[in-house]
């Protein structure tokens, strides 16, 4: 009985891991194209300041996608571990 | 010093730690805020910590307090080649065109079929044929394009949405191809058989699937 509700927590855990997989997943490529746009924004910056701040806010979209990365990796572990005790 | 060599520096077992910083390697074995390879319990030694530098509470002077090892050796990512194509994707973004033809053609075919049924008018039919085969030719680039940005966007992980795109996807290939072979093959002689029913519940099956794979692509664009 204890082994069958460690199961199905187990698969609750599975589940919830899986849909924040997906959540940090479709949050990527948005991130990629924010720091894209500030990117191209800077290119045509007719001012120094303009410049400056949109390749700062570019960096920190380039931040948000390294830590997104980093997070799907580690979810990515975890499921892999949390799959390999169930089975 | 290449980047797969840093990252056996990586802290543990009591190898020392190594991070990348721009280009450059840093030995942080000695800093109180690396212990056994870990930073503030994200981070891990062995790693290339550019990008993340925007979000860290301190800026890059940080690293003067530690050891400069080398400069890293000319390397390219494996996400510098995606990012090629990524490019290539933000510029053409073919999924996004390739989806509409499908959508289009095959409504538009379905709703000649319907006229078809219920008026009796051959043009409808014929109509709806030519919908059917212009629209089955469509399916394989939006699918193709798709598989593309699933590849290069969301390096092939496989979520919910992206498993009811793939199924989905599948099945609109497979109807649509056999009604088409049924038609293009049989052709008037189809209405004649029992294969008709076939055609006809095929065909406005197609509505229904295109509309969810429409819906998992929207829940992409527009995560809720």
């Amino acid at each position: 009985m204890a082994r069958l509700d460690e199961n199905l927590s187990k698969q609750n855990k599975v589940k919830a891991i899986e849909e924040m997989i997906q959540i940090v997943l479709l949050r990527i490529p948005k991130e990629v194209e924010a720091m894209h746009f500030y990117k191209k924004a800077a290119e045509k910056s007719t001012t120094k300041e303009a410049q400056e701040l949109f390749l700062s806010l570019a960096q920190q979209e380039k931040g948000h996608e390294a830590e997104l990365r980093r997070i799907l990796q580690d979810l990515k572990e975890e499921l892999k571990n949390i799959k390999g005790d169930l089975s | 010093m290449k980047r797969e060599d840093v990252r056996n520096y990586n802290g543990e077992d009591g190898k020392p730690a190594y991070i990348i910083y721009d280009g450059k390697v840093y030995d942080v074995t000695e800093s109180r805020l690396w212990k056994k390879g870990k930073h503030m319990g994200r981070h891990k030694a062995g790693e290339d910590m550019t990008s993340f530098i925007s979000m860290a509470p301190h800026d890059a002077r940080v690293l003067e307090k530690v050891k400069y090892v080398c400069d890293l050796e000319d390397d390219e990512l494996v996400e510098e080649k995606n990012e090629k194509l990524r490019a290539f994707y933000r510029k053409y973004h073919p999924h996004p065109i390739f989806i509409h033809y499908p959508m289009g053609i095959l409504y538009f075919g379905a709703f000649m079929l319907l006229l078809w049924i219920l008026t009796g008018n051959k043009s409808f039919e014929l109509s709806s044929y030519y919908g059917l085969i212009a629209g089955t030719l469509s399916v394989y680039p939006a699918i193709l394009s798709g598989l593309l940005s699933w590849y290069i966007n969301y390096e092939k992980t496989l979520t919910v949405i992206f498993k009811n795109k793939l199924i989905f996807s599948g099945l609109l290939v497979v109807i649509s191809t056999i009604i088409s072979v049924l038609r293009i093959f049989l052709g008037d002689m189809l209405f004649e058989s029992n294969l008709y029913y076939l055609y006809i519940i095929g065909y406005f099956l197609t509505i229904p699937v295109m509309t969810f794979i429409a819906y998992n692509g929207g829940r992409i664009t527009w995560p809720d």
